[in-house]
């Protein structure tokens, strides 16, 4: 069958919500279903502008809509910010592996989030709660700038935090003077006894110097590099291996990641950069 | 391999023209580049000499192309058949690592693809290697050895045509009137000359030996100072990229027309300082010397751990463009030194 791979569905944001000063979730519907598992990414397409890279922050068990939570970083997310409900878009992918989920079954999956890197997080929270009893426990230390700069507030600061089996914990680098719990960088909550390292997996996102201490954390506390699992961003452009953008040593982010163990990729160069 | 016999050029090439475009070497200046050929041209077609100094990939993956229209669905055109004559062995062998990228089953370009399959390789030995060419320190040959549709081998009185596919036997055999069988003494002949100039390009590059393979001595030398210091004399024109017929990167972009939205594929250059950078300003490789080290190590190394296949052909044709002076071979030269000084090397053989 003849497919071109560069060519976009059509989509279409049906609603956005405002998730922090700079970050916005969007509701887009494609035209026709769009299945994708949980870490794998999508490209998006700004018609006549520019396409980016995004993980989806919904459920895969959504295949008639997904959200797509977009921090303003560059030219295209910020038109992306600019744009109101009914903007037309264009959809490629799913693109890379996404989470192995059934590496995580029977284990303890402790997931180490920051800013936007919460995005990709709550696709997989959403993955893992959904079939909780699947998984020993799900610990999560997630960090932001300040309390304001959390997004999926209205979740993430009550009903998540009551699931059976969840256990949250949340950190601000600069509290607002309301904010009772941690301040200080995400690293600053992280703990030998968090989890058992012996049957846990740790899930790593966020920005890459928070990823890169992080990991420095997690090997100190004893996880092996092949169990530490990172969500890389890199310039994600064609999505199918060929544009190089994307290369972390002989890898693809985009289509042998985004998500690697550090196992994989700890003897390239400039990995955290 | 099956092989027929031609007394003249000009029956082949106009052969080949009914029925397709063809492309044929034309010296310009220096250099070779590849035109439509012209039947009523006076002068004769020269195809003797070293490579084009432009990359085949031109012909596969053009330097801008089209790639969709948003929302109507768009799908390569249908491509007419082509020709291309004097493709030497370098040449053929890019399209290998092409072809590792562009075809594999599970993202197959069709843009590529379509041209690709509508090609008819004609390639030729190689009798006058230039002084930046070094296949043979990458495993080529002055000559094809597969690869091709047909290849020439010029030779006394005439050329001799080898059969290399399905697509050059049919050629073959719709122009009986055009071939002769292969005059006795003609195959030895070929192969003196060819024994001629691989012993050319063995002296030519007597001094390039290296003590591990390549991969080894690339993987070693990634603390080394060298990739800064070579990188000193780079100007960043992007000339090495863009006339390596084995780099393959592009430049996806979203373009507005009239009327109507269009993603646009482009030849781009992990030279190019921005190539690496996000949205959030994050670039792995700000710095000009991990750049020229990341395209070597992707040539060596990433590629070959990859594919299996080395992604340097040797055909110099980066050695002759750049502008900043920066030669490849000096590069695994004083890598190799580095590593020989540090008492790593094993013996050399």
């Amino acid at each position: 069958m003849n497919q071109n791979l560069y060519q976009p569905i059509a989509g279409e944001i049906t609603d956005i919500i405002d998730e922090s000063p700079t970050i916005k979730s969007f509701i887009v519907v494609p035209e026709k279903e769009f299945a994708f598992k949980t870490g794998q990414f999508v490209e998006l397409t700004l018609p006549g502008e520019g396409e980016a890279p995004f993980t989806p922050s919904s459920s895969p068990a959504d295949t008639k809509k997904m959200e797509i939570t977009i921090m303003k970083a560059g030219r295209v997310t910020a038109l992306l910010h600019g744009c109101k409900k009914g903007q037309k878009v264009g959809i490629r992918g799913p693109y890379g592996n996404g989470y192995p989920i059934k590496d995580f079954v029977n284990k303890e999956v402790y997931i180490v989030g920051g800013g936007v890197g919460l995005a990709p997080i709550r696709s997989l929270f959403l993955t893992l709660v959904n079939r909780i009893k699947d998984f020993k426990s799900v610990v999560c230390r997630f960090g932001a700038r300040t309390p304001e700069d959390f997004i999926y507030k209205k979740t993430l600061f009550g009903p998540w935090q009551k699931i059976d089996g969840v256990k949250i914990k949340l950190s601000v680098d600069k509290s607002d003077g309301k904010w009772t719990g941690n301040v200080g960088v995400v690293t600053t909550i992280l703990n030998k006894d968090d989890v058992n390292i012996e049957s846990a997996v740790a899930i790593v996102c966020g920005p890459p110097i928070m990823m890169k201490f992080a990991t420095v954390k997690l090997l100190e506390f004893g996880f092996p590099a092949e169990r530490i699992y990172l969500s890389m961003e890199k310039n994600m452009s064609c999505g199918i291996g060929k544009c190089g953008h994307c290369m972390i040593g002989k890898y693809y982010v985009c289509k042998d990641g985004p998500v690697f163990t550090y196992d994989q990729i700890k003897g390239y160069p400039n990995i955290w950069d | 391999m099956e092989a027929v016999f031609i007394s003249s050029l000009k029956l082949l090439l106009d052969a080949v023209a009914e029925e397709m475009d063809l492309y044929v070497p034309k010296k310009a200046d220096e250099h070779f580049v590849y035109i439509r050929y012209d039947s009523s041209a006076e002068t004769a077609v020269e195809f003797n000499n070293i490579r084009a100094c432009t990359p085949v990939k031109e012909f596969l993956f053009p330097l801008r192309e089209l790639a969709s229209i948003f929302p109507e669905p768009f799908e390569p055109k249908d491509i007419k058949p082509f020709a291309v004559f004097g493709l030497k062995d370098c040449d053929l062998r890019s399209l290998e690592c092409l072809d590792k990228v562009f075809l594999e089953d599970e993202f197959r370009d069709e843009f590529y693809a379509a041209r690709r399959e509508k090609m008819f390789i004609i390639s030729s030995d190689c009798f006058d290697p230039g002084e930046s060419c070094f296949c043979n320190v990458m495993d080529g040959r002055p000559f094809a050895g597969s690869g091709f549709d047909l290849n020439i081998s010029q030779v006394k009185d005439g050329f001799i045509i080898e059969v290399g596919s399905q697509k050059g036997k049919d050629f073959i055999e719709k122009h009986p009137e055009i071939f002769t069988d292969v005059p006795d003494d003609a195959i030895a002949r070929r192969d003196k000359n060819r024994a001629e100039v691989q012993k050319q390009l063995q002296q030519q590059n007597a001094d390039l030996k290296f003590d591990l393979p390549i991969k080894e001595i690339l993987e070693s030398g990634q603390d080394s100072d060298v990739w800064d210091v070579e990188a000193k004399s780079c100007i960043e024109c992007q000339a090495c990229t863009r006339v390596c017929p084995t780099c393959h990167c592009f430049y996806l972009y979203d373009t507005r027309q009239k009327d109507y939205f269009a993603k646009m594929k482009m030849w781009d250059s992990c030279m190019r300082c921005a190539y690496a950078a996000v949205a959030g300003g994050a670039n792995p490789r700000k710095i000009l010397g991990d750049r020229l080290k990341h395209r070597l190590m992707h040539k060596f190394c990433y590629f070959l751990d990859r594919y299996g296949l080395q992604m340097c052909i040797g055909c110099g044709r980066c050695v002759d463009a750049d502008a900043g002076g920066i030669d490849i071979r000096a590069i695994l030269k004083k890598l190799n030194e580095e590593i020989r000084n540090k008492g790593k090397a094993k013996v050399a053989k």
